[in-house]
């Protein structure tokens, strides 16, 4: 009976473990596709820090569950590796990741941003004009099909 | 570890654990030394996961202070997406702050379809911001790539264009210069040295030296971009990067060459057209050397939707 136990015990750390293995949205933002491929039906937008569950992985593409427990492709640029998070029941640094304390370390951060803006020599007013030019992915499909792209 | 028998044993093992091997059973005499070490070695490997996934952070003796500190200069060598992306932001609006932007919208949202189907078949499809293509309205010929996906094209070399697939290979080898990250190869390393001398108290704050350094780092990129020019390799594995894209997109590669020619002919005039860049006769060599097979894909749709869009 104690033998089980231990058993169980270990199956459950593993279990544990493998179902941590979760990815984060590195990018502001991208998609949730149908397929593995960026042409594909988008089917939920993801924003920056959104957790996503690793279910398999398919080339450059990894097969994700989202919070809403849709499954749907992202591509390995647009997400990294997370540890899965043990802070509550191990002890362990808390708040800020390594990577946002370098940031803020080296300055090139929005903080520093906002201090330039206004200042001569720097246009950001067109910058925002620049971003905000977007184009949808139902126009990309299709200039891609008309123009005998891949 | 007891030893393991093949034999059955002539006495039932009331509770003993079936090996991976049905042949081999545990008799019941070395049942609890069996379970001690199966315990001990449950318990081990149950260690062993926890502290792999905690990478061992409460074994750490490093105070908080000397970890930001590690922070700081491990981060003189790297630097990371996010950042990346805001020095690109300050890039742009540096360069923005020199030369108008074109708000043809039109024109704008054709370049971005262009440059976006390239993008897709690159090495870093998906970046912190996205790509985002602009025009700036400027004679010159010249394109330029801000860290972070920022891609300007000037009004003179749109021009210079005589079809979709030739804009596509401008933007192309802009692409490769963002995807091996070389505008922050232009930032002097003295910069990134000098933030991994800061002592960490100062660093992690909000000093006046780390936004000296921001701006220094923009105007490196900028003075690198506008004048001084990438170095003769990168802009080699630019063009031989972007013959790769163009392929992989569906254009045709000859379009880069096509594009080479005409900066050659502006060359002679002593006009700017990519004066940041190594001679176009040394870059029509290599391309020529590198072109693979035309693609033989019927061009009528992208004639008219060039026409169309750039309109003369």
């Amino acid at each position: 009976m104690k033998n089980n136990v231990c058993l169980l015990g270990f199956l459950a750390v593993t279990a544990l473990l493998l179902a941590g293995k979760v990815l984060t949205v590195k990018v502001l933002r991208t998609q949730l596709l149908a397929k593995p491929d960026f042409l594909s039906n988008n089917l939920a937008a993801i924003q920056k820090g959104a957790r996503l569950e690793l279910i398999e992985t398919q080339g450059n593409w990894f097969l994700v569950k989202n919070a809403n427990g849709s499954k749907g492709y992202v591509h390995q640029s647009a997400v990294t590796e997370s540890k899965v998070n043990l802070s509550g029941i191990m002890p362990g640094k808390k708040g800020a990741s390594d990577e946002e304390l370098a940031l803020a370390a080296k300055g090139f951060n929005e903080g520093n941003e906002k201090k330039i803006r206004g200042s001569k020599g720097y246009n950001f007013a067109a910058v925002e004009w620049v971003m905000d030019q977007d184009v949808a992915n139902a126009a990309l499909v299709e200039f891609i099909r008309d123009g005998k792209l891949q | 570890m007891k030893k393991l028998t093949q034999q059955s044993c002539e006495v039932p093992c009331k509770g003993g654990i079936r090996a991976l091997n049905s042949k081999f059973k545990i008799c019941s005499k070395d049942l609890p030394n069996f379970r001690i070490c199966y315990k001990a070695l449950m318990l081990l490997l149950c260690l062993c996961q926890l502290l792999a996934a905690w990478k061992l952070p409460s074994l750490s003796k490093l105070s908080k202070a000397k970890k930001g500190v590690e922070m700081v200069a491990g981060a003189t060598h790297k630097i990371s997406e996010e950042e990346e992306y805001y020095i690109g932001r300050a890039v742009a609006a540096n360069i923005l702050s020199q030369y108008p932007l074109w708000k043809n919208k039109a024109l704008c949202h054709y370049l971005n379809l262009i440059g976006k189907a390239l993008v897709l078949k690159s090495e870093r499809p998906e970046i912190f911001g996205g790509y985002h293509f602009a025009l700036l309205d400027s004679a010159e010929a010249n394109a330029l790539s801000a860290p972070g996906g920022i891609i300007f094209l000037s009004r003179g070399i749109v021009e210079m264009a005589e079809n979709e697939d030739e804009l596509a290979a401008i933007l192309a080898h802009e692409i490769q210069h963002i995807v091996s990250k070389d505008p922050l190869q232009a930032i002097k390393s003295q910069r990134m040295k000098s933030l991994g001398t800061f002592a960490a108290g100062e660093a992690l704050g909000s000093s006046s030296e780390v936004l000296n350094i921001f701006k220094d780092s923009v105007l490196d990129i900028t003075g690198t971009l506008l004048q001084k020019g990438y170095s003769r390799g990168q802009e080699k594995d630019a063009d031989l990067g972007a013959l790769d894209l163009l392929v992989a997109a569906g254009y045709n590669q000859d379009a880069l060459l096509a594009m080479l020619e005409k900066c050659q002919k502006i060359e002679k005039k002593k006009a700017k057209a990519f004066s940041a860049h190594p001679s176009a006769a040394k870059r029509i060599d290599y391309v020529s050397d590198a072109l693979g097979k035309a693609s033989g894909k019927d061009m009528s749709v992208r004639f008219a939707r060039f026409k169309k869009s750039v309109s003369r």
